[in-house]
């Protein structure tokens, strides 16, 4: 199966260009369906600063074109790439207009939001992935309401189906080669659409990470959730761009930092279920805590694909050529048939991958503030997205699998150096466990 | 119940039942235990009768979300709206009705029968144009104030004929198209767009004498 089909990018580029790409689309889908926070009423200071936090949220929008360019790997391989991407302004289409908003309460609740709240905006105070958010205040609770744009899952399958071409022609890809990762793609923005699997998630992980420090989670209330509809606590504070873009200390952003990262390595190491949308208007810090929001898009790994994936990270396997060309077998970024010059050619640009992003692994304390790392990691991309070798072999490579957890961690690495963080990594257990013997 | 009333309400049901109309109004009213005098003292014709049952949908259905507790703080294009989801929500229970006597004619032309629908749809939107002026949200129009009316009742038929093909579950689509339309309605509105377009056609179209 692997000789006829011709694509142009290498295993590992791919991987991440792929793991980009899942950023991306999950990115653009924001842009997609973000709305832009309507009116110039500025009057409290409430709403300046509800509009402050959800800021990148709202200014996203795009149409398919947007898409297929974000799934295109020349501009788009890296964070610091699509940071840039998601940042520029885009064209903006209209809010929900409350008339539909008061619609789709009448049909998930039989009631309107003023039978139901003390207060609720009629302006939605930011988008969200694939609603908008209100505010609303009941038993002198501050609320945020989450209300889903009607017949959004559908707009959006339409959506992939016309992006798709474009993506392949972009990334000059057979579409045999990148099927499973186009429904690996497809498959997780619909589950974004499921408001309440999207609760299930968020009480699923915050419940199992509760005990780790500086992490907060915001709580429903499940008598005004369905499907469509999400109600949770309103979180004060500033979004993690803004918080690192501002005036804080080390001391503070090391502890913010090592927050994100214990939040992370008890999801991906201990848990294999994962928050796989690390996108700075996802966190908000207040009192120098993180608080998680927007559980729409969640992993889930099985255990065999995490020893897979995660004992690249055993620096031992860089020096050790025949356990790391069985590692890369195993994994089907070398395949069977493939020449004696292009296995040494894809092992030589996995190890310098490798060693790259398990830096941080192999270091114990990084320091992400250091901006030679993400630097390099885009060079490293720039160089392999150009070398004519590896983008000329054939084959599907590599797993659907890592879109997500390569997502996570890059966006995660993105987060981090944002902040400048210093943060203590572990290994995983398991590959602790072998180092040790 | 009055003669009137139940004039209507057994014209819908034999509507409903039978596919179509009855026979002549002879067969209608002796159907109904009453002389058929008493059906041309309140209706001249069944087309009469059909439209006054129109209008009385379409006013109930304006009656229901004015008289609402957020209505006096709507802007028109609120107005409108609630309105319009509000008419798709009540023409569940007469989607059978619809669809046998409004889909296979579009907005024109427009039969007798049917014309109730404009008649309680223009009464509605009448203040609410007028309310558009006051807020600013309609710019004032000119020689095309007259036609306001009539270009709002145009869209309710494109509403009301998306929403009878609609299949999407749940109609979403048409909430959709409704949310849409009225979003570019008013954008249009809003600006002189249309006085321009039209003051422009007349520039192309006119032959100097």
């Amino acid at each position: 199966m692997t000789a006829q089909d011709s694509i142009r990018s290498t295993p590992v580029t791919r991987m991440v260009s792929l793991a980009g790409t899942g950023a991306q689309v999950g990115l653009n889908y924001l842009k997609h369906y973000g709305r832009r926070a309507l009116g110039n009423a500025t009057d409290t200071l409430d709403e300046e600063n509800a509009g402050a936090i959800f800021k990148t949220f709202s200014e996203l929008k795009g149409g398919p074109l947007k898409l297929a360019q974000m799934l295109s790997i020349d501009q788009n391989l890296l964070p610091a790439a699509y940071a840039r991407t998601f940042a520029q302004a885009q064209h903006s289409a209209p809010p929900l207009s409350y008339p539909l908003v008061a619609r789709t309460f009448r049909r998930e609740f039989g009631r309107d939001p003023h039978e139901l709240f003390d207060a609720f905006t009629r302006e939605a105070v930011h988008g969200a992935s694939i609603g908008q958010v209100h505010r609303a205040r009941k038993g002198g609770r501050e609320l945020a309401v989450k209300v889903q744009y009607p017949g959004v899952a559908e707009s959006l399958q339409s959506d992939l189906r016309i992006v798709k071409p474009f993506a392949l022609q972009i990334l000059g890809l057979r579409e045999s080669d990148i099927a499973d990762y186009f429904r690996e793609v497809e498959s997780k923005l619909l589950e974004e659409t499921d408001y309440v699997r999207e609760r299930r998630n968020a009480e699923e992980i915050s419940a199992a990470c509760r005990h780790i420090p500086g992490v907060r989670f915001a709580a429903y209330l499940p008598e005004l959730c369905t499907a469509k509809i999400l109600t949770m606590d309103w979180v004060d504070g500033e979004t993690l761009d803004r918080f690192a873009d501002g005036p804080a200390g080390q001391d503070e952003r090391d502890r913010v930092g090592q927050a994100l990262w214990d939040f992370y390595h008890h999801q991906v190491h201990e848990m294999r279920v994962f928050h796989a949308d690390p996108h700075p208007g996802n966190f908000v810090i207040r009192d120098g805590e993180v608080w998680v929001l927007d559980f729409g898009c969640t992993k889930e790994i099985d255990a065999a694909f995490y020893e897979r994936q995660f004992r690249f990270v055993d620096p031992g396997l860089l020096h050790d050529d025949a356990a790391l060309m069985a590692a890369l077998e195993d994994m089907d970024v070398v395949l069977e048939g493939d020449s004696a010059a292009d296995r040494a050619r894809v092992v030589a640009s996995c190890r310098r991958w490798l060693g790259l992003l398990a830096r941080p692994f192999h270091a114990g304390r990084f320091d992400f503030g250091d901006e030679s790392f993400l630097r390099e990691i885009y060079e490293l991309g720039e160089e392999s997205r150009k070398d004519n070798v590896l983008r000329t072999l054939r084959g599907r490579r590599g797993s659907p699998d890592t879109i997500y957890v390569n997502r996570a961690f890059f966006g995660l690495y993105s987060l981090l150096s944002r902040l400048r963080a210093r943060v203590n990594v572990r290994m995983p257990d398991f590959v602790a466990g072998r180092l040790a013997a | 119940m009055e003669t009137r009333e139940r004039l209507l309400s057994a014209y819908r049901d034999h509507l409903l039942e039978h596919g179509g109309p009855p026979a002549s109004v002879f067969k209608f009213t002796r159907d109904l235990g009453l002389e058929e005098r008493a059906f041309f003292a309140e209706f001249p014709n069944f087309d009469a009768l059909e439209s006054e049952m129109w209008r009385g949908l379409v006013a109930r259905v304006a009656g229901a979300v004015v008289a609402g507790p957020e209505w006096a703080g709507f802007t028109s294009r609120q107005r409108l709206l609630t309105f319009l989801f509000a008419f798709c929500e009540e023409s569940l229970a007469w989607r059978s009705l619809l669809l046998q006597r409004v889909e296979r004619c579009g907005p024109i032309p427009r039969p007798a029968r049917l014309r109730g629908l404009e008649l309680g749809f223009k009464e509605f939107i009448g203040p609410v144009i007028e309310h558009g002026h006051a807020t600013g949200e309609i710019a004032e129009r000119g020689m095309l104030r007259e036609a306001s009316p009539e270009a709002f009742f145009l869209h309710f038929r494109a509403v009301v004929d998306f929403h009878l093909k609609d299949a999407s579950s749940g109609y979403e689509r048409t909430d959709a198209f409704i949310e849409k339309s009225v979003a570019l309605a008013f954008d249009l509105l809003r600006t002189q767009a249309f006085d321009s377009a039209l003051d422009f056609a007349k520039f192309v179209f006119a032959r100097p004498a």
